[in-house]
């Protein structure tokens, strides 16, 4: 076997090596991470672009270029989650909580590059982990069912909700209330629209780029335009001030390995995301600390274990779709596409069938992260610059990138006029002490969530047992109950000095 | 029943007012099912019981446990921030992406009233001349930079 092993590298090296998919490869690295800036512009519309040109390409080459972007788009996100505390793409909201209060604190140099090189290693765990266990990981993946997802999803949202500085009870109200932002829209199963109040344009569900911009950007904008009067900007971005303390990169490598091993994970499961990855990531290293207190003040292992996770499960979804050809999302159905439209079926017959095809794709996820890292290091520079620029200019950009970015993703009015709803709702939130990470991840886990519960009492004819009588289920239900018993101690514990701190 | 907790009490009762909406428009306009074969109103319904439960107890904690003092409501920056965003919304496909940016950017600085008149005026043009050039000629995105009405 091992021989086997170093012959596919040596054939996926050359392959992606060779000058025609290394140039193409370049195109979308360098594309997904200038896109996955821009707040908003998410990965499945920088894909979409690109998509027909994939017509033109040799299906290797076409593959490399949308994986590039597909990955690429998770580092650029980083950027605006730390400069302007808008999320690049959902995966990268929870980077604000810790990456924006650094930036604030004159250290957002420091954040930028030990994210990029979280992300450097979060992709290179995973894809030793694709490289290494894809035929293992594809057997065990597919024993999960819709009660072992359901459980799951509950393990991922109990987490999100306790990793709030607040209390967790308000925490789990926002991932609720997020559930039932999320099931607007048509129901799958029934053909029933709900909370559509006859207004056709909530037919498709309220939009998550709009959500996101609103709840974290918009309320962002209204809350800091009075208090940051004073705004003292670091002018120091000398490349000493972008390298972190000896004390923060110890801390680091433990957050950015557990963050890896978290997001691999959760990758390979199809249908759950880099988001539910980040945030599982996030409240692990928090659990696990001996000083939370210091999450959500500027703590780097807060940045530098999601990051690593979102990556990381970056790679590893491609494991199903390449192996089963299950896509997890919407942006792997792209790729599916591209294989098919070559006429090409993935499937356990790819790996054998065509080794230079998957094992070129593999290699070229290594060459595209080294790429991103030699590209985005320069460009720390660059984007710390952005700071210093007075807040009373920044904020007018910052809504017009909002409002522009968000327009794009639909061409519709009504995503933008759900940026307003969402606007105001987090600001209230903010002055009452609300999360609002939970109610993004409760939003984009909620259908979903609810599909699986719906699918598994049916399975079991209305039986509740079915949860617990699978034992992955029960694992995860018990975490999400530790995880809840848990927080009620420490709040119990801190009565009275708790503080109420939104985003 | 003395408010020691600002925030706890607005809270819970949004959260109350917010869980009994969505619970009884469930129940009412979609049908329940049963567990076996969950209809499209049991989820909700659940999760407006959810809402409402915490709402309550937020609402007693608030009216126990002291908090902090709550931050002062901008209403200013709230009103002109969000007014910006519907005007671009109304404004973009009927006068185009350079007017609607303007008027954008003109309301969201009154928030901050440091910009005088001339630098709102040229931030103004640049960011929408600069929104073009990105998403126009850049990206392909469909929309006209001014729009000439018939």
């Amino acid at each position: 076997m091992f021989p086997d092993f170093f012959n596919n590298i040596i054939l996926g090296l050359s392959t992606a090596l060779s000058f025609n998919n290394l140039l193409f490869c370049a195109i979308g690295v360098t594309l997904g991470t200038l896109l996955g800036v821009i707040p908003g512009f998410g990965t499945l519309a920088a894909m979409s672009m690109l998509f027909p040109i994939t017509f033109y390409l040799d299906p290797t080459a076409a593959l490399i270029m949308l994986a590039g972007i597909w990955y690429g788009t998770t580092y650029g996100g980083s950027t605006s989650s730390i400069l302007l505390n808008l999320p690049g793409t959902p995966a990268n909201a929870v980077t604000c909580l810790d990456g924006y209060p650094m930036a604030k604190q004159g250290r957002a140099g420091v954040a930028l590059l030990m994210t990029t090189v979280a992300s450097f290693f979060g992709a290179s765990v995973g894809i030793v982990i694709l490289m290494v266990f894809s035929p293992v990981l594809v057997q065990f993946a597919l024993r999960f069912g819709p009660a072992e997802y359901f459980s799951l999803m509950v393990m991922g949202l109990v987490a999100a909700s306790v990793i709030s500085i607040g209390s967790a009870i308000k925490g789990i109200a926002m991932v609720a209330l997020g559930i039932l932002v999320g099931l607007v829209g048509l129901d799958i199963n029934s053909g029933t629209a709900r909370f559509t109040f006859g207004m056709f344009e909530l037919l498709d569900g309220l939009s998550l780029v709009a959500l996101a911009m609103g709840l974290f950007g918009v309320s962002e904008v209204i809350s800091s335009i009075r208090s940051l009067e004073t705004n003292k900007v670091n002018k120091d971005i000398s490349a000493r001030s972008m390298l972190p303390t000896s004390d923060e990169v110890k801390r680091s490598w433990g957050a950015m390995a557990r963050g890896s091993g978290i997001g691999s994970f959760f990758g390979m499961l199809p249908g759950v995301g880099a988001s539910v990855a980040a945030f599982m990531a996030y409240a692990t290293e928090k659990r696990l600390s001996k000083e939370p207190s210091r999450f959500g003040e500027g703590a780097v292992e807060g940045i530098a274990a999601p990051e690593a996770a979102n990556n990381a499960s970056d790679q590893t979804s491609f494991i199903p779709t390449l192996t089963l050809g299950i896509p997890g999302s919407a942006s792997m159905a792209l790729i599916l596409g591209v294989l098919m439209i070559h006429g090409i079926s993935p499937g356990p017959s790819l790996i054998m069938g065509r080794p230079e095809l998957f094992w070129g794709l593999v290699m070229s996820f290594w060459v595209g992260n080294v790429l991103l890292l030699i590209l985005n290091i320069p460009l720390i520079g660059v984007w710390v610059r952005v700071l210093t620029i007075p807040y009373h200019i920044l904020y007018p950009t910052i809504m017009v990138l909002v409002c522009i970015g968000v327009f794009s993703v639909n061409n519709s009015t009504a995503d933008v006029l759900t940026v307003i709803l969402f606007g105001a709702l987090g600001y209230v939130m903010r002055l009452l002490g609300f999360p609002a990470a939970p109610l993004l991840l409760g939003f984009v886990l909620g259908p979903m969530m609810e599909e699986h519960f719906r699918r598994a009492l049916l399975l079991s004819k209305g039986s509740f047992t079915t949860f617990v009588s699978s034992p992955l289920s029960l694992a995860f239900l018990l975490v999400a109950a530790a995880l809840l018993i848990w927080s009620g101690f420490s709040a119990y514990r801190r009565k009275t000095s708790a503080s109420f701190k939104g985003f | 029943m003395v408010v020691r907790n600002v925030q706890n009490v607005i809270g819970g009762c949004g959260l109350m007012a917010i869980g009994s909406f969505a619970a009884g428009y469930a129940i009412m306009t979609l049908p329940l099912g049963s567990l076996a074969l969950a209809g499209p109103g049991l989820f909700p319904a659940a999760l407006g019981g959810i809402l409402f439960a915490i709402g309550v107890a937020l609402l007693a904690l608030g009216l126990s446990q002291p908090g902090e003092r709550m931050e002062p409501f901008d209403l200013r920056s709230f009103v002109l921030i969000l007014s910006s965003i519907l005007a671009f919304a109304l404004l973009l496909q009927p006068l185009g992406m350079v007017p609607a940016v303007v008027v954008l950017t003109f309301l969201a600085s009154r928030a901050d009233s440091k910009l005088s008149m001339k630098a709102t005026a040229i931030l103004g043009l640049v960011l929408s001349v600069g929104s073009y050039l990105v998403f126009r000629v850049g990206l392909g995105l469909p929309v006209s930079a001014v729009a000439f009405l018939p």
